[in-house]
């Protein structure tokens, strides 16, 4: 009886909460963290290539993925994972389970852009828009960063 | 080991589970108290760049890097916008941008970031340097080495904590060497932190209270002193750093009685208090004679020598430093709003005849502009590099 009690309250929150939120449009159902770019060698010339990265919390009920994105940087955007040392593309996107945080980071998955408009250099900014199947996108600044770590063996 | 809430849930009666409550407390009180240290942050945003008018961390590392003839101002924005975000996330506790090793981070222990620049940057850039900025003239003392000396960006990182300040310093320096190559790195220390009260004149290595006759923390003295009020609006709110590697003979030092040493600096080592005086903070009387009508601070004592006209006293932050087995002495800092006159003059006295010297030797030698600090959403020198 008390338990039954309990589970009516919390449904009534709940659904006060639900209520009491901003409209679902204006809601990030993903919230993006500390996304960068990397800046080396690849991306030092335009036509080049380069990793995004960043942290991703799905903050919905239902799995959402990751599926590219879409700049004014690049001819073309790519969802990627490295295996065995090897980077390829991984096709249908990068899953995140509901509450779930996923860290795209060198060495690991991101997502790749290739043939960009010009070269990116540390320091650089440029707009990125994070594409999802299950949220809404998001554009983000992206700031442009050398890092050594992870590095990738590139198919050739 | 019984768990906090197998415990609990095992208390008879709520007075037990209140002095138990109270217990877990102040276990958790006392475990806050422990590691308050490392979660002291200091806010880098302001009219100043932080790490300057504050008291000693207990670690420090003064690192200094030389860019290409061909920097841009555009090149050195892209690097100012990276480091200002650097300095951002380090002094609250964050990791940095693409931070490989995140897990430093949350200790920020009154991590400070103070960002200079050298002569020789402002004339690659092709800028005015402001008044009484530029390089020092030669003193005879003076036994530099390029190894210590000279630059063209500085960036100086102090905290409570090596760790933190290793990973601070670690992340500036990576994201610098994308524009700079690194010059050299000095490393230095003061007492730790919850050592001394608040406010104590720290002492040298050699022992002696060094920084009484500082311009007080927070005072308008200390503002008229130490920040720039003209000039070039970017460094207006900064100042101009004398850095020197201050080389001490400690074998040499040490076979001196107390009587000697106290005669050599003018103050006593016990406390600090000019010789003829009782508390560290009395004002030394240069015209007092003994009996035999012998200055009571000698004609060649350091402070005697070292004190200037009211106009020209300058902010000193020094920092200890030793190569164990090799070296040890001060990495000394002179902070004012204009080298050429506040700075200078004095060092020519001490030149001259500062009977210190016979113990002392320059090894290293650097002046850097700081410029203005930064507010929240503004980039680091972003005046100076539009």
């Amino acid at each position: 009886m008390f338990k039954k009690l309990i589970a009516i309250i919390s449904a009534l929150f709940i659904s006060l909460s639900i209520v009491g939120c901003a409209p679902a449009s204006e809601q990030k159902h993903i919230i993006v963290k500390d996304a960068w770019v990397r800046s080396s060698e690849y991306s030092a010339k335009a036509g080049g290539m380069t990793g995004i990265f960043g942290k991703f919390t799905n903050t919905t009920n239902e799995t959402v993925t990751i599926t590219g994105g879409t700049t004014d940087m690049a001819m073309m955007v790519q969802t990627h994972e490295v295996v065995d040392g090897m980077m390829q593309e991984k096709k249908g996107g990068i899953e995140i389970e509901p509450g779930e945080t996923v860290t795209l980071e060198p060495g690991g998955l991101h997502i790749m852009i290739m043939g960009i408009a010009k070269p990116i250099v540390a320091g650089d900014k440029f707009e990125f828009t994070f594409v999802f199947k299950g949220a809404d996108a998001q554009t983000l600044t992206l700031t442009a960063k050398d890092s050594a770590g992870g590095d990738e063996t590139y198919n050739k | 080991m019984i768990s906090r809430k197998g415990f609990l849930a095992g208390s008879a009666s709520t007075a037990a589970g209140a002095v138990v409550a109270s217990q877990i407390q102040s276990s958790a009180d006392a475990e806050a108290s422990q590691t308050v240290i490392g979660k002291r942050a200091l806010e880098p945003h302001g009219v100043h760049q932080a790490g300057i008018e504050l008291e000693l961390q207990a670690f420090t590392r003064f690192i200094a890097f030389d860019v290409a003839e061909k920097i841009t101002r555009q090149d050195l924005a892209r690097w100012a916008g990276l480091i200002t975000d650097d300095i951002e996330r380090l002094t609250s506790g964050q990791p940095v941008l693409a931070d490989p090793t995140e897990q430093f981070a949350g200790t920020p222990a009154r991590l400070t970031v103070t960002v200079g620049f050298g002569p020789s940057l402002l004339k690659k850039l092709k800028t005015e340097a402001p008044k009484g900025f530029a390089e020092l003239p030669a003193f005879k003392v003076d036994r530099l080495t390029p190894a210590y000396s000279d630059g063209d960006i500085l960036i100086h990182v102090s905290a409570d904590d090596p760790l933190t300040l290793f990973h601070a310093s670690r992340a500036l320096t990576r994201d610098t060497e994308s524009f700079a190559t690194l010059r050299w790195v000095q490393e230095g220390f003061a007492n730790a932190s919850g050592v001394t009260k608040p406010g104590h004149t720290q002492r040298n290595l050699m022992g002696q209270v060094d920084g009484t006759d500082n311009p007080a923390i927070g005072s308008e003295h200390f503002a008229k002193q130490v920040w720039i009020s003209e000039g070039p609006d970017w460094a207006i709110g900064g100042t101009q750093l004398v850095l020197r590697r201050i080389k001490m003979n400690l074998d040499t030092w040490d076979r001196l009685s107390t009587d000697q040493k106290e005669g050599v600096i003018g103050r006593k080592l016990s406390n600090g208090a000019p010789l003829g005086g009782n508390q560290e903070r009395d004002l030394p009387n240069f015209d007092a004679e003994d009996e035999n009508g012998i200055k009571v601070i000698p004609p060649f004592a350091h402070i005697r020598k070292a004190s200037g006209k009211p106009e020209q006293q300058f902010f000193r932050r020094p920092f200890n430093y030793e190569v164990p087995g090799e070296e040890a002495g001060m990495l000394w800092t002179a902070y004012c709003s204009n080298i050429e006159n506040q700075y200078v003059p004095i060092q020519k006295t001490l030149d001259e005849g500062d009977l210190l010297n016979l113990w002392t030797t320059p090894v290293g030698s650097s002046v850097w502009i700081i410029p203005a600090g930064f507010t929240k959403g503004e980039v680091l020198a972003s005046k100076l590099f539009a």
